[in-house]
């Protein structure tokens, strides 16, 4: 495995999760939902998705299974924050935590088993370019499909009405719902989206990537995906690429490391944080223009009005 | 109403005795920080328990707390254990020094054994692994086979644990390969299966054709090592059905005497907390799944060195040993004394790289 092969694969494989998933956030954060529970619903689609692998043999039912069971989790958040109006926050990181719990409990008797990886998919002749067609070719479906989701999201926002619906709801929930948008229904439908990609990027990571369960292995993944869409300012090109830069500094660390240069690793270690941060902080850089794409009324407590 | 609760107090009194007197069994506590999987930390401090159970018999009762967190959560399950009557609790972790500390001075007649701490009482002992000595033969079986005379290391946190077999690993690859280039990747996370394998890809893109995962309490190497063809030296476990092709020994620990030892020690009353530091020569650490890659010759040799070190002939840490700046740390016909050895902040000489300070 060359260098540069490793460095390209490696990033795909690091930022495909983050990405499916921060997709999903930002769909739910567009629609005017905080959802902080990210971590537990990725660990639960992991833990379906790799019991699915382990008993079916079947991946894909694997990929779908860990999106439906996170999805039911995010039922449970939107009912919290959306019927019985509870703090977005606080019910976030409640079901966050019991998300992770869950998934401890039903992975208990899989713990630190392995599955053989998802079957890949070379893409004909493009795989075959020397170095880079195996670094950027021969991946599992979803890699590929991840960012042309991206593209599908950013048009849905830009063009379509779904997306301005999405996004009025989001902006001031009273104006939607004067001009006859059922609010809460959009952002259940926005959650339960968000909660479903979360569960794939997990299962992603228990039967494509990593191949294994354990308890705590999305290891803080769930929240880089908050941070991504913030510090993205919910712009779906900007989160794309923050997930891309967060996994290519994350394998640069690696590489660095792996040379023996006399640089600290706390200091490495720490770089794929600081350098998702500064770029897109740069890219976001003017002020008036962050607060002309958040989301009104993130965070807040709707109440229909009678 | 006041006689009644006089008569049901005796006889709840009388019954307590009347249990007692059938000899109670002794009960015992263990609490692990991860769930008891296949394999791992959890796992092996779990045979020792078994082991206890099977060599006590109906002289002991065992109770398990497993994936509990260092902090709170800690200190109120040890409590409620000794409150449940437990006399014998094994803390099977680090971070559980403190908390357990402060319970074994308010209940004097509890032993407690706890895991790599470095704080002893009366009624609280320590134990911890000369995992070194089995990286060591480790790394002689590394300096060995590899072909491309790259070796990489994916370990967790530059503690004195960790780095001591960082070092045993290159004093033994050098023993036997001079030219070999070793190579570490510090994850700076104890838990992180995913980090974990794109570190043993970083190292394997960088040429190493043998890797060591230390620390990584989970198969997350292994895989990655027979999916790419490398070998690979593993912790804790017996890892050789995740990696049949590409394991070339595990270094586990086997607590099993040393657990019963204890229990005994303390069924007998004569308990005495002591700092229990067992490596080859009292089996604690055990080097198993020699691969079938080594030749017979190979084999002989590292057995060799396994019988010297036991046996205490030779010393994983002999002088003259100097460090990464050229310091001397042990003179010729000395050894690095245990306190050096179980305090190492420093690499050998001949690391590349700097250690997490």
């Amino acid at each position: 495995m060359q260098t540069i092969t490793f460095v390209l694969a490696g990033t795909l494989l690091a930022a495909t999760p983050l990405l499916i998933a921060a997709m999903g956030e930002l769909v739910a954060e567009k629609s005017g939902v905080l959802n902080l529970s990210i971590e537990g619903m990725m660990a639960l689609g992991a833990v379906t998705g790799f019991i699915v692998v382990m008993e079916t043999g079947s991946y894909w039912s694997a990929i779908a299974a860990g999106g439906l069971v996170a999805m039911l989790l995010s039922a449970l958040f939107g009912a919290v924050v959306l019927v019985a109006l509870g703090n977005q926050v606080a019910s976030g990181l409640a079901v966050g935590i019991l998300g992770v719990g869950l998934a401890a409990l039903i992975g208990k008797s899989y713990e630190s088993k392995t599955v053989p990886p998802m079957p890949k998919l070379p893409i004909p002749f493009l795989s075959d370019i020397p170095v880079i067609g195996p670094g950027l070719f021969n991946h599992v479906v979803l890699v590929y499909l991840a960012p042309l989701m991206a593209v599908g999201l950013w048009w849905l926002f830009r063009y379509s009405k779904l997306g301005l619906v999405i996004r009025a709801v989001g902006e001031s929930p009273q104006s939607a719902h004067a001009i006859g948008y059922d609010v809460v229904k959009v952002r259940f439908l926005a959650v339960l989206t968000g909660g479903f990609m979360a569960g794939v990027a997990g299962a992603f990571i228990s039967v494509a990537s990593t191949t294994l369960w354990s308890d705590g292995m999305i290891a803080g993944r769930g929240w880089i995906v908050v941070a991504l869409v913030v510090f993205g300012t919910w712009r779906v090109g900007r989160v794309a690429i923050g997930a891309y830069l967060f996994g290519v500094a994350s394998i640069a660390e690696l590489l660095v490391q792996s040379t023996g240069i006399g640089v600290p690793s706390q200091l490495l270690t720490s770089i794929p944080y600081i350098a998702t941060i500064v770029a897109i902080a740069l890219l976001s850089m003017d002020g008036r223009r962050i607060r002309l794409n958040a989301p009104v009324s993130l965070g807040q407590v709707y109440r229909e009005a009678q | 109403m006041k006689t009644r609760l006089i008569s049901w107090l005796a006889g709840v009194a009388i019954a307590l005795s009347a249990a007692a007197a059938q000899a109670e069994p002794l009960k015992a506590g263990f609490i692990y920080p991860s769930p008891t999987a296949d394999v791992g930390w959890a796992k092996q401090l779990d045979l020792g328990r078994e082991a206890i159970e099977k060599e006590f018999g109906d002289k002991v009762e065992t109770v398990v707390v497993e994936a509990v967190p260092e902090g709170p959560d800690a200190a109120r399950i040890m409590n409620q254990m000794v409150t449940d009557g437990a006399k014998f609790v094994m803390l099977g972790s680090f971070g559980y020094m403190n908390d357990g500390l402060r319970l074994a001075r308010q209940q004097p007649d509890v032993a407690f054994i706890h895991a790599s701490g470095f704080k002893q009482t009366d009624n609280f002992g320590t134990f911890t692994a000369r995992n070194y000595e089995g990286f060591y033969l480790g790394g002689l079986a590394a300096g060995m086979v590899t072909k491309s005379n790259v070796i990489g290391m994916v370990a967790a946190f530059a503690i004195p644990e960790v780095v001591a077999e960082v070092n045993a690993i290159t004093l033994a690859v050098r023993k036997v390969n001079p030219d070999a280039d070793i190579k570490i990747i510090w994850l700076n996370s104890w838990f992180d299966p995913p980090k974990a394998q794109e570190a043993a890809r970083a190292l394997i893109s960088q040429g190493a054709d043998v890797l060591f995962s230390l620390h990584q309490d989970t198969p997350s190497v292994v895989n990655i090592a027979e999916a790419e063809g490398v070998h690979v030296v593993n912790t804790s476990s017996d890892m050789s059905s995740y990696g049949p092709n590409s394991v070339l020994a595990s270094v586990t620990n086997d607590w099993t005497d040393y657990f019963i030892e204890s229990f005994r020690a303390k069924l007998d009353g004569n308990f005495k907390g002591s700092d229990f530091r067992g490596g080859l020569a009292s089996g604690a650490v055990k080097v198993t799944a020699w691969s079938d890659d080594l030749t017979e010759a190979q084999i002989a040799e590292i057995k060799q060195a396994e019988t010297d070190i036991a046996s205490g002939k030779t010393h994983v840490f002999a002088g003259p040993l100097k460090d990464q700046d050229g310091n001397v740390r042990a003179e010729a016909g000395t050894n690095l004394p245990d306190e050096a050895i179980f305090g190492m902040n420093w690499l050998v000489e001949g690391l590349s790289g700097s250690l997490p300070q």
